[in-house]
């Protein structure tokens, strides 16, 4: 199991839940308002009169042979519209209950 | 869930919410009724009272004065004016605008009710009177007739009369010019002496024969009969065959004495159309009912009515005020059309979507339309007021949607899917949205405040745009949105036509952009200089105004195509002289308009007793008065102003013209007439105010500025006294009142029964003569009877020429006269007035006379007032609302500096256009202040952002500007060209607009020029003082900490020290 963390801009939302839709991903943690930067490129999305902009993040626990296919569809996404700005990290699930 | 997620989610529930707004506004405009003005509510009351026998002077003193002082105590009372005349005091009540008249009426019947103990037993009880300008005609019609002309009265008042006041609405339909049928029996003075008879004799013998009398039932067998005498003639000749007397065998007949004519009213009107001799009938409404609905009901009625007349009858209509209404509202819906072509086009120019610029069509009509519902619900109608408003409107609604459609575009383009896009993008907007909003409804409700004349221009202006603003930036909020998410796509592939036809025009903005560029780039550069340079332009304009002069007047002249004249020939001349007066004129006029004027009509002579619209009108044998009416303003070379003049000066060269006034609008209407300066002149003196009055007004009439002049008091009336003695009355035993009586009714005629025909009743006059009456002698020779036989006049009476004092007005309850002289076309109010008054400064003034300044120029310097506290109260208004948007004092300070360029703008139109500074002028400026300061809002704003992104003072104001060149330019332009059809408009009414207009184009395009270059310089000013004093301030600081590290221990010591001294002193 591989824990994914995504953060993008808000307006990926419907976008998102499509490829975890289609990847019959069916857990995961949503974070509808947060806020972030970028540490290289992209604008910040802060909420503010400045860069007025929110990101959303999920956080979501997927079997290692659906990862995959998940990071290609993301970065489809990302490669797509690259001015929204969508970032994904996987790291490693240890247990769980 | 947001306002606008709920409405892209629900695409369907939000077109449809507001598809039923728009059917509801659609509905409520066909129900609209159609004005030239708002409703203009009633501030004035009537207070009339008789008192016959009094002359001017017992009325003023016995009645007025004490109605006065009583009546002045009522609350809310803006001037009392009075006019005594011979038998009746007439007081005028104005009130403040803005009050509920039907509780001042009761105020006033209060009042009322506790002077009438103190006047006069002979007096009759006051009668209170509501002027309302629903008195106001709304129909003349012509009628001209051949051979039916004696009949003409019966015909009309059959056939036309008795149709139209079945129209619903119609109030009062008057005939004039068409005299009443009346029986004379005229006696000769020589043959009722002969027979020792007296006029009462004649009078009550015919009225004895002529009469039906029900004299009881009987009942004959079964039946119940009516026993009836029938003594009524039946042909107007039996009344020759009348016994006035007999003495045995021998019987004096009526025709013996007398002959009896049948024939027309001897003293009458007689009216001419187009030079042909015919009548007019006078159409006025029910109070409140709706002008143009019953012009058109009338017309309707029209040709039918013409089929019941005899064929030489000819019936047309002269004047129909809902023409002239009807005219302007097209041509006012006229303009509101190209006004939204223009804006569409510049939306397109910019924006360079073919979506997007229908999204904005969509949009705008709805917000106007909305606003018809509120029109609708609150009673008004559709006037110039509400249309020039949507006029004005359409280049501010769009702005909103304009805002949320970029930024949602921006979106897009980011590569958001639409319906996020129009969600985030709207949310990122949407409090500047409403901010910038804010400052609209913070200049447009004050005006729903104002009161008074200006007030019903204002508050239905004021009203409407707070909500088509409301409307508008909530549709911008959900509508638009929601149309985004639907129409909206990332425009992968322009098509060919579209690049060509695009391509040039986005090359030429992108140049402008970068022209702009380097020009803010030199200009924060060199800030003093631009602030130098704009102080200097704001300097300039003032002293272009002082050496151009702008002009001044109270409201712009409406052409409506209508002129009355009212000319008076010196008091007491003939009918037959006025006639031959007026067909010179009459031909003169037809002969030099010729097509143009549409109908020449003219009156003559004294109208009888009971007509109604005559008996408001001043008539006599010397006055003429004329009815010209015009074809509508865009068919005709001239304008009406000039027409006026013209027509005065052939007035003025007719020697026997004693008077005349010509009256621009049919002189019916305060607002929209020609510029007159009043002048009220406060005396008790009779003669010496006279005197004042008439030397001011032979100076006014000296200056070439000067169409007409005219006093108020009219010219003593000529008038024979007759003094009867009372030592011989009481010795031949008559009465004075019988004495009078006599004489009366041998003069005017005694009458004592009517003649019936078909259910009509004509009067049956008797008197001498007419060749009987016609010289002092006639009157010193007639008959008085006493029990003792006839008497003549001259043995009991003396019988002297006077004049009859004039009506005494007073204002304010002191006596005045006014003087008010008429301005020439392309002269200013305020010049007649200033020339007036350094007239009267330098005249000889008799103590106790007072002259000041009134009329129109004190509404003017009122309404002047009024504005000008307004203004103030919205420019705090605005600086309150844009101080909480930005959280700052400084950025709202340079946003207003922006209201005295728009100011500079505005003088700089006026002069350049020759256009006068009036009252539409004044509310484009205020209208200014909410439009120009958005310019500078969303300038500001960016630059701001661009400075919370890191930006360097410089480089975020440069960057914000050529960001910021569009939107502004698009918003600007929109609004610009949206004003354009009202300032070059040539249709009906568009002199009414036409400053309105041009004062908005001129402050607007000035002020966004120079928004955009000294806002920037501006920014950076107080951005670099801003960074100095921030600067200087951690300097302190640090030197501060650098001190305190440095002295730390002395300092607490110091302290501590202190501290324990400050102990010791409480203990």
């Amino acid at each position: 199991m591989k824990a994914v963390f995504i953060a993008y801009d808000q307006a990926h939302q419907e976008n998102i839940a499509e490829v975890l839709d289609r990847l019959t991903i069916k857990g995961y943690t949503l974070f509808p308002q947060v806020m972030g930067a970028g540490s290289n490129t992209g604008d910040p999305h802060l909420g503010s009169h400045a860069w007025p902009t929110m990101n959303s993040a999920i956080l979501t626990i997927v079997p290692e042979e659906k990862l995959e296919k998940l990071m290609e569809r993301l970065h489809e996404l990302d490669v797509n519209n690259e001015m929204l700005g969508l970032r994904a990290f996987v790291w490693n699930i240890e247990q769980q209950i | 869930m947001s306002i606008y997620e709920g409405a892209v989610r629900r695409p369907i529930m939000t077109s449809l919410v507001f598809t039923a707004v728009i059917i509801f506004g659609l509905f409520s405009l066909i129900k609209l009724p159609i004005d030239l003005y708002p409703d203009i509510e009633t501030n004035t009351i009537m207070v009339f009272t008789y008192y016959n026998g009094a002359s001017a002077e017992d009325i003023e003193n016995n009645l007025t004065r004490p109605l006065e002082n009583t009546l002045n105590s009522v609350e809310h009372i803006k001037h009392v004016t009075s006019n005594s005349k011979d038998g009746v005091s007439v007081v005028t009540l104005e009130f403040e605008y803005g009050y509920d008249i039907d509780v001042l009426t009761n105020n006033v019947r209060d009042k009322l009710d506790m002077v009438s103990n103190s006047l006069p037993n002979e007096a009759n009880q006051p009668i209170i009177f509501k002027f309302s300008t629903d008195m106001i005609p709304i129909l003349m019609l012509s009628v001209q007739a051949e051979e039916s002309q004696k009949a003409l009265y019966k015909i009309l008042d059959d056939n036309v009369v008795n149709a139209l006041a079945r129209v619903d609405g119609v109030g009062t339909v008057s005939i004039i010019g068409a005299p009443e049928r009346e029986i004379n029996v005229y006696m000769d003075p020589v043959k009722m002496e002969a027979y020792n008879l007296s006029a009462a004799q004649v009078a009550s013998a015919i009225a004895a024969e002529n009469q039906n009398a029900t004299n009881g039932t009987v009942d004959i067998g079964t039946l119940t009969y009516t026993v009836r005498t029938e003594g009524e003639f039946d042909d107007a000749n039996e009344i020759n065959n009348i016994v006035v007397a007999s003495n045995g065998d021998g019987k004096v007949y009526v025709r013996d004495v007398a002959r009896v004519v049948d024939d027309v009213q001897e003293r009458s009107q007689q009216t001419y159309t187009n030079g042909r001799q015919g009548g007019l009938i006078i159409i006025q409404k029910q109070s409140g009912a709706n002008s143009v609905a019953i012009s058109q009901a009338v017309m309707e009625r029209l040709p039918e009515l013409r089929k019941n007349l005899p064929s030489d009858v000819s019936l047309n209509v002269m004047v129909n005020t809902s023409d002239n209404i009807l005219n302007t509202i097209d041509s006012l819906v006229e303009t509101i059309s190209f006004a939204m072509l223009f804006v569409v086009i510049v939306v397109f120019v910019f924006l360079g979507r073919w979506r997007a610029t229908v999204i904005i069509c969509i949009t705008i009509p709805m917000s106007l339309i909305a606003s018809f519902i509120y029109l609708y619900a609150t009673g008004g109608s559709l006037n110039m007021i509400s249309l020039s408003c949507l006029s004005i409107a359409i280049g501010n609604v769009v702005d909103d949607a304009i805002v949320v459609l970029e930024n949602v575009t921006t979106h897009i383009e980011r590569g958001s899917d639409p319906k996020q896009a129009a969600i985030h993008g709207t949310n990122e907007v949407a409090i500047s949205v409403i901010a910038s909003t804010l400052t609209m409804i913070a200049v447009f409700f004050p005006l729903t405040m104002v009161s008074g004349m200006s007030g019903v221009l204002f508050k239905q202006l004021g009203w409407m745009m707070c909500i088509i603003m409301t409307i508008s930036t909530s549709s911008a909020l959900s509508f638009t949105p929601m149309l985004c998410s639907q129409m909206l796509k990332l425009q992968k592939k322009q098509s060919k036509l579209f690049k060509t036809i695009y391509r040039p025009v986005q090359k030429a903005l992108d140049a402008l952009d970068n022209l702009y560029e380097r020009m803010i780039n030199w200009a924060v550069r060199h800030r003093w200089i631009i602030i130098f340079a704009c102080v200097l332009f704001f300097l300039a304009s003032i002293y272009v105004m002082k050496l151009v002069g702008i002009k001044s007047e109270y409201f712009p002249t409406n052409d409506n195509g209508r002129v009355s004249c009212s000319i008076e020939l010196p008091i007491g001349s003939r009918k037959e002289k006025a006639k031959e007066v007026a067909d010179h004129l009459a031909y003169t006029w037809m002969k030099r308009y010729g097509k143009e004027l549409k109908v020449c009509n003219f009156t003559v002579g004294q109208a009888g007793d009971n007509n109604t619209w005559a008996s408001m009108q001043s008539n006599g044998s010397h006055i003429i008065s004329f009815n010209l009416n015009y074809v509508p303003s865009n068919e005709r070379e001239k304008g009406l102003v000039l027409i006026c003049d013209e027509l005065r000066e052939d007035c003025k060269k007719i020697p026997e013209i004693a008077k005349f006034r010509v009256s621009l609008g049919g002189g019916n209407s305060n607002m929209g007439g020609q510029s007159m300066a009043t002048f009220e002149i406060y005396g008790y003196d009779l003669t010496e105010t006279m005197n004042v009055a008439e030397t001011l007004s032979k100076k006014l009439a000296e200056s070439p500025m000067v169409g007409q002049t005219s006093i108020s008091r009219s010219d003593y009336v000529p008038e024979l006294v007759i003094n009867f003695d009372r030592e011989k009355l009481a010795k031949a035993n008559i009465t004075m009142s019988a004495a009078s009586a006599a004489v009366r009714n041998l003069i005017n005629g005694s009458l004592m029964s009517f003649f019936r025909e078909d259910g009509e009743e004509y009067d049956i006059k008797v008197r001498y003569e007419p060749d009987a009456r016609k010289s002092v002698e006639d009157i010193l020779d007639m008959l008085v009877p006493s029990q003792a036989g006839n008497i003549r006049v001259r043995d009991i009476a003396t019988i002297e020429e006077s004049a009859m004092p004039p009506t005494i007005e007073r204002k304010d309850r002191q006596r005045i006269t006014t003087v008010t002289a008429v301005l020439k076309d392309g002269y200013a109010l305020s010049d007649g007035v200033e020339y007036g008054r350094s007239i009267y400064e330098n005249m000889d003034i008799p103590a106790g006379i007072t002259v000041q300044v009134a009329g129109s120029y004190e509404d003017q310097q009122d309404s002047n007032r009024d504005l000008g506290v307004l203004g103030m109260l919205i420019i705090i208004l605005v600086f309150i609302v844009m101080a909480a948007q930005f959280e700052s004092l400084t950025y709202p300070f340079i946003i207003m500096l922006s209201v005295p360029f728009a100011a500079s703008g505005i003088i700089l139109a006026l002069c350049m256009t020759g256009t006068n500074l009036n009252i539409m002028s004044i509310l484009g400026g205020i209208m200014l202040i909410g439009i120009v300061v958005k310019n500078g809002i969303v300038l500001i704003d960016y630059t701001q952002l661009l400075r919370e992104r890191g930006y360097g003072l410089i480089r975020s104001s440069v960057a914000a500007a050529r960001s910021r060149l569009r939107p502004i330019l698009m918003t600007s332009l929109t609004t610009i060209l949206g004003m354009v059809p009202m300032a070059v408009g040539h249709g009906v009414g568009a002199e009414m607009w036409r400053p309105l207009g041009v004062s908005v184009i001129g402050g607007l395009t000035v002020s966004t020029i120079l928004t955009l270059i000294y806002v920037p310089s501006m920014f950076c000013i107080f951005g670099s003082n801003g960074i100095k004093n921030k600067r200087k301030k951690l300097r302190k600081q640090r030197e501060l900490d650098a001190y305190w590290k440095e002295h730390q221990s002395e300092e607490t010591f110091k302290h501590s020290k202190s501290s324990t001294k400050h102990e010791q002193e409480e203990s």
